[in-house]
């Protein structure tokens, strides 16, 4: 018994597919709805939004 | 620890993140009842989204940490409580949003329920040195070894930037949408009509 433990890479693998994936997921619904509200306000005035 | 030590580098930077866009959140919140401007609901808006996000995530790689860690996917242990509060507390203020119509209400009612459970925030971070916690205490560079510094502090920046484009467009979407709802004043005619000679209509 070292105290170590031992694999568990599958785990590590789980974790970053599940975080790139879900990251990746929000990503792309943040875009489309961006490109979604500016194609239906195509004269969009800019309200002060200086993020 | 062993190779299961790996998802430290991107559980703690999603922890940190979360509580800074939460923290945006309560900035944002405040200042809309403040100041009564719109711009901060949108933000208010943007952080609640991406902290929520964050805050998912940062339950499901805990969950996956525990188990060959702790031996169970989930205890009901102070850190991983209180991080379940805020979940779902930030997750019903966006239910909330969703819901209420009228955005004069949904901007106050949503600001006061963000300041309220923006309280549990702090109590996420300090909890692990408040109670007697399952859950390690916080990481930061002089808990953790040398050579974990660069890869953490890499994977907090990448995460950061990436919440920061999230709210960014986010805001973007929930401005327009929120000048949509209040509906601009209609605009002033670009001509004023003369009268046509000899007063024929």
């Amino acid at each position: 018994m070292t105290g170590v433990i031992e694999g568990g890479w599958e785990f590590v693998w789980a974790a970053y597919v599940m975080t790139g994936l879900v990251f990746l997921i929000y990503t792309a619904s943040v875009l489309s709805r961006y490109r979604r509200e500016m194609r239906r306000e195509p004269d969009h005035q800019e309200i002060e939004t200086h993020e | 620890m062993g190779d299961v030590y790996r998802i430290f580098y991107v559980h703690v930077p999603t922890a940190w993140n979360a509580m800074l866009a939460l923290t945006f959140t309560f900035i944002a919140a405040l200042m809309f009842l403040i100041r009564g401007d719109w711009k901060w609901d949108a933000r208010m808006e943007a952080g609640i989204e991406a902290g929520v996000v964050l805050s998912f995530m940062l339950c499901v790689q805990g969950a996956i940490w525990a188990k060959p860690t702790w031996g169970v996917w989930w205890d009901w242990d102070p850190r991983l409580t209180t991080t379940a509060i805020m979940l779902f507390a930030f997750l019903g203020i966006l239910a909330l949003r969703h819901y209420v119509d009228d955005p004069a209400r949904r901007a106050t009612w949503s600001s006061v329920a963000t300041i309220i459970a923006f309280v549990d925030v702090p109590i996420v971070y300090f909890s692990v040195k408040w109670w007697n916690s399952l859950h390690q205490m916080q990481s930061s560079p002089e808990t953790v070894s040398a050579a974990f510094h660069w890869p953490l502090r890499a994977n907090a920046f990448a995460v950061l930037l990436l919440m920061i484009g999230w709210i960014m467009l986010r805001t973007r979407t929930a401005a327009s949408r929120l000048r949509h709802d209040l509906g601009p004043p209609l605009p002033e005619p670009a001509i004023t009509p003369e009268p046509l000679p000899g007063g024929a209509r």
